[in-house]
């Protein structure tokens, strides 16, 4: 058979021609009950014939050797799978990527939230950072890159220059205790705040350190019981504004004897400047606080606490109320304290990130020279009269301000004849950020006789001088 | 128990006034007087400064 003609529109009485016949109206399907009736029909098939069999609904062409089916499509349909929306059985099927169309807007990611599931998350502000979080729907978060270090000093209770082991008595007043750290109690309650190892290593991240606030056993007084960290207006003002975390890590001693175990976690703010919240309120204070469930296990808690643009005074603190008549084991203990701008806890910083800079980070509000020796060495000084000298002493670090008290024990004046002149009273004279000297009674002196200012034949002798808030 | 006493020491701005606190067990502490008044006023107004958030 030869290849058709193509298409023609015969016109009235036109003559058909046999190539008309075989170029354009046998160039049609035929049509045939079965196969078989073909077979008889047509016994010399020739390439490009087509016919339909009426038995089996089908179409077959010969290709030249063998009668074989037609060309058609064998999808009945299209199921949208994992990702994917849409499909259908018939006519135009549309499919559409999920993911895709879950993205609306600059910036948008499109993390996993389970085996073959998904969610939006939308881009973080300026110059935020991605964290991966647990807890969140996509298990990861935008937060505020921590620009500002950790405020808390002595954040992991490394520094306790006062001692390691602070005895409060009842109605003490405020007393500090750890470094920067303050504290005061009520009527019969005297209490121990002592520096003590974790020993946890599982629980906390290589915190050496905690401080252990014990109502000493015996005492009945259940007022509440407050430690405080107070921070200066100018470490205060970059969290105004601001939504906070704050975290810790805290356990309970055996007899914790707080209703519920709660240990109270405070944030509060206030508008004045350089205010010592342990003293008394603040001006225009703002209390924030969350209970804290403690046993005796470590475990960091997080508190979040939103900032009043106007706040220039940040204090964060802990505190139980004691029931009852203390036992033995009457305490709490807490470290690893930070604050953190967010909402989200970051991984535990101290604010120097050494000891060396925690101390000197301390020593700014308070330094204590204790030379460790029986006549160790604090400064130089002079008699200046029979009964009088003084000694001067040079800070390590330069004070917040100038230092307002001073603290000593077992101190003297040895004279260049290398007489010991047991020092009985001791004042800050003229001093400053830097250095101060030190006005000293003492007696049996030559007048005007350079001098040494030594511990009296004591190594736990100190000076100390503070300039808290 | 402690035990407070004034005295006045020369300064070269004058005459100064300190409080002296002998803690009784060797150790001391010194301040001027109107140092230690402001902290006593404090100390005398202090009451459990927050309520326990339960």
């Amino acid at each position: 058979m030869a290849a058709g003609l193509g298409f023609k529109t015969f016109t009235s009485g036109e003559v058909l021609t046999a190539a008309d016949t075989n170029g354009y109206l046998m160039q049609g399907v035929m049509v045939f009950a079965s196969a078989s009736a073909r077979t008889a029909a047509i016994t010399a098939p020739t390439e490009g014939q087509y016919s339909y069999l009426k038995d089996t609904n089908s179409t077959e062409y010969y290709d030249g050797a063998a009668w074989v089916a037609g060309v058609e499509g064998d999808i009945s349909g299209v199921t949208a799978g994992t990702g994917i929306s849409g499909g259908g059985t018939s006519g135009t099927v549309t499919v559409t990527n999920s993911m895709a169309t879950t993205i609306t807007t600059k910036g948008d990611l499109v993390p996993g939230t389970g085996s073959g599931t998904f969610a939006r998350l939308a881009a973080g502000n300026n110059g935020e950072s991605l964290y991966a979080d647990s807890a969140a729907t996509t298990g990861l978060r935008y937060s505020a890159t921590p620009s500002a270090s950790n405020p808390v000093l002595n954040s992991a209770m490394q520094v306790w220059q006062r001692g390691t082991s602070i005895s409060l008595t009842a109605s003490s007043g405020v007393v500090y205790t750890a470094d920067r750290w303050a504290t005061s109690t009520n009527a019969n309650q005297a209490c121990t705040v002592a520096r003590q190892a974790t020993g946890d290593t599982t629980n906390l991240p290589s915190i050496q350190y905690a401080m252990r606030y014990q109502r000493n056993s015996g005492q009945t007084g259940t007022g509440l019981l407050l430690t405080t960290q107070s921070f200066e207006t100018i470490n205060s003002i970059p969290f105004a504004g601001k939504t906070v975390t704050v975290s810790f890590y805290a356990r309970a001693g055996a007899n914790f004897s707080s209703a519920s175990s709660v240990l109270v976690n405070y944030l509060m703010t206030g508008t004045g400047t350089d205010q010592n919240r342990q003293s008394g309120a603040y001006t225009g204070e703002v209390t924030g606080n969350n209970n804290a469930t403690l046993t005796t296990t470590w475990q960091r808690f997080s508190y979040t606490y939103s900032v009043a643009a106007t706040a220039t005074e940040i204090a964060t603190g802990f505190a139980y109320t004691p029931v009852g008549t203390a036992s033995t084991n009457d305490y709490f203990e807490v470290t690893g304290v930070q604050i953190d701008i967010g909402s989200v806890a970051l991984p535990f910083r101290t604010n120097a990130g050494t000891i060396q800079g925690e101390l000197a980070a301390c020593q700014r509000y308070y330094w204590r020279n204790t030379p460790g020796q029986s006549y160790g060495f604090f400064g130089t000084g002079t008699t200046t009269g029979t009964t009088s000298g003084w000694g001067f002493v040079t800070f390590p670090v330069n004070m917040r301000t100038i230092p307002s008290t001073l603290d000593y024990s077992t101190i003297a004046l040895q004279d260049s004849a290398t007489n010991i002149l047991a020092v009985t009273v001791a004042s800050l004279g003229e001093n400053s950020v830097y250095g101060c000297t030190l006005a000293l009674t003492v007696s049996g002196a030559t007048a005007n006789r350079p001098a040494r200012l030594i511990s009296n034949n004591n190594s736990a002798a100190y000076i100390g001088v503070g300039a808290e808030l | 128990m402690d035990n407070v006493t004034f005295l006045e020491i020369e300064a070269l701005g004058g005459i100064q006034t300190h409080a002296f606190i002998d803690h009784g067990n060797g150790e001391f502490t010194s301040m001027l007087k109107s140092i230690y008044d402001e902290q006593q006023a404090q100390a005398e107004h202090f009451t459990p400064i927050v309520t326990n958030g339960d």
